[in-house]
């Protein structure tokens, strides 16, 4: 259930998210990190974080991913909180095995932009 | 589903590694094209140069700057008026175009006489404007001529003047794209932070990488204004010089076209800290979740929806009527890169049609991340395509319409295929709500243009018939 489930985020997240797409690695990274976890906080009911720019930035993006996920997937708001956080971190994983760790793109790891 | 060799690139198996089409269970980790990566000999490539890059795509959208190239004519006349981005001051950049004029003489001896001369020459012609980007091209940068010493001279006897330069002969580069990248990151270095704004919001954004055609910007800057988001810079549609060098007083960077723009706001980030928010601009839900993240991001979610509501009620059932009427139609798009990405799941999803190819003349191999990851499978994924495979994927996947530029338009026309400008576009604005019916009008009269069937009847053939063509009015 749990893989099905990953694979609906995965799959929206391919279809709908530019921010894991970025030039650079780190800039992958600081986006999967960010955006995701504004998305764990926003669908556990936590408040997220908005003190700098980057952050309400990161809220903004999570904001428009968490409303398309309760609104695409009914399983999102029968889950518990541990659930959700086992699926946002599955998602990392799978997110930086694919657009960083496995990717071919030749610029990932240009020191210049 | 390896990479594809198609049969006319035979001769030159180099280019399967370029051809991708997506197969179930496969993704970017096993196939993804190579791309930015130099033109196969043997290939007749669809590609512009570096310098062409920056001339046309970036510095020539700008209102009330003289591009002055230096170099021959038609490196002046071939980057002029083949794009349509118009201006709210008259069209200035779209009814001058200057040039050195470099004959042999000066090749032989020397440019840099000449530049000087033409540039107080265009100074005195068009006294009421006083910035300029000059360009250097092929047999210029060959033979040397230092512009960058040349634009400083003219300044010092100009101070009301002020002078950009671009070093990107059309050699520097694998294709247009160099020149989007040397562009950015000159005017990063040297013009950024050297002119201060009026800040009239306590919202402030820069929109990177618009470049106003047919009006894209205008109709998109008339959201900015009902949010009341001061837009610091355009870059570049319906922009000004002076503007540009404010980028650094924004508080955010939104980015629509990442291939040509995205540099410029990775150092805005990096050396300002701007955060960087790429959205689509083309397509209703897309557009609607830009606007939706732009407002997030400044905290008035409410007024962003009040007009997404707004727009919505105008013209989603325009686009409706039209959705019904193309619904299951195949296109392909050929062009430059990031219009792949950004238009396959836009016009899947608003308008029921399906991408079934795509090539890139200068996309990177990110681009081609992001259109893989959104395209269907069963679509073949190309970059740098050229003539013969363009044939032949057509055989493969029998297009309605094809998005592509007037050159390989003419070329799929004499197919009976109908071609949409995905470059200047038929009747734009595309950008926006208003705009995407715009777009979905022009495929609907291109797929069901009588003419095209007309042209392919020969009268003096009694036995084929005048085809009867039926069309719905919107």
């Amino acid at each position: 259930m749990s893989q099905s489930r990953l694979d609906d985020l995965f799959d929206y997240t391919e279809e709908r998210c530019l921010w894991q797409f970025f030039s650079r690695t780190w800039d992958r990274e600081e986006n999967i990190e960010g955006v995701l976890g504004q998305v764990a906080r926003l669908l556990t009911g936590q408040e997220p974080l908005r003190g700098t720019p980057q952050e309400r930035l990161f809220y903004a993006d999570a904001l428009a991913m968490a409303n398309d996920v309760r609104e695409r997937f009914p399983w999102a708001s029968q889950i518990n909180h541990e659930e959700i956080h086992f699926l946002i971190d599955g998602l990392k994983s799978r997110l930086v095995d694919t657009v960083i760790t496995r990717s071919t793109n030749r610029e990932l790891n240009h020191h210049l932009y | 589903m390896p990479m594809v060799l198609l049969e006319c690139d035979k001769d030159i198996p180099e280019r399967q590694k370029h051809i991708y089409l997506k197969a179930p269970n496969e993704d970017t980790r096993e196939f993804l094209p190579i791309a930015n990566a130099a033109t196969i000999p043997g290939t007749l490539s669809e590609r512009g140069c570096a310098f062409c890059g920056a001339k046309l795509v970036i510095g020539g959208v700008l209102k009330d700057t003289i591009q002055m190239i230096h170099g021959p004519l038609g490196c002046a006349y071939d980057t002029w008026h083949t794009k349509r981005y118009p201006t709210d001051n008259g069209h200035f950049n779209m009814k001058y175009v200057w040039s050195t004029d470099m004959k042999e003489s000066h090749v032989v001896f020397g440019g840099e006489k000449r530049l000087e001369q033409s540039m107080h020459e265009a100074f005195d012609e068009m006294p009421d404007i006083k910035r300029m980007i000059v360009y250097t091209t092929c047999p210029t940068a060959l033979i040397g001529d230092d512009i960058k010493a040349v634009a400083k001279k003219v300044m010092k006897e100009r101070p009301d003047v002020d002078v950009f330069t671009v070093e990107c002969p059309g050699f520097s580069g694998v294709s247009q794209s160099k020149g989007h990248h040397v562009l950015n990151i000159g005017w990063i270095n040297e013009k950024v932070e050297t002119m201060e704004k009026e800040i009239t919001s306590e919202y402030t954004m820069n929109f990177i990488g618009d470049f106003n055609i047919q009006g894209d910007t205008q109709l998109l800057q008339t959201y900015w204004d009902r949010l009341g988001i001061q837009v610091v810079a355009h870059f570049t549609g319906n922009g000004t010089y002076d503007d540009l060098r404010c980028m650094h007083q924004a508080q955010l960077n939104v980015v629509n076209c990442a291939r040509s723009s995205g540099y410029i706001a990775n150092e805005l980030k990096k050396r300002y800290g701007i955060p960087r928010l790429d959205i689509d601009s083309w397509g209703f839900s897309y557009m609607a979740e830009g606007i939706r993240k732009i407002c997030a991001f400044f905290g008035i979610e409410e007024k962003g929806e009040a007009l997404i509501a707004e727009e919505y009620a105008k013209w989603k059932p325009k686009l409706d009527w039209y959705k019904e009427r193309l619904q299951g139609k195949k296109m392909a798009i050929w062009t430059g890169g990031p219009r792949l990405w950004h238009w396959t799941k836009s016009v899947e999803d608003d308008l029921g049609i399906q991408v079934v190819a795509m090539s890139s003349k200068f996309g990177h191999e990110e681009d081609f991340e992001k259109v893989i990851a959104r395209g269907k499978e069963g679509t073949y994924y190309i970059d740098d395509g050229n003539e013969l495979e363009f044939f032949e994927i057509i055989d493969l996947v029998k297009p309605d319409v094809i998005f592509t530029g007037p050159r390989v338009g003419e070329l799929v026309k004499k197919l009976h295929i109908p071609y949409v400008n995905g470059h200047g576009y038929h009747n734009g604005p595309y950008m926006g709500f208003e705009g995407f019916v715009n777009l979905a009008r022009d495929t609907y009269n291109a797929v069901h243009n009588p003419l095209r069937h007309l042209a392919a009847v020969d009268i003096r053939d009694s036995s084929q018939t005048t085809p009867v063509i039926v069309r719905g009015a919107a």
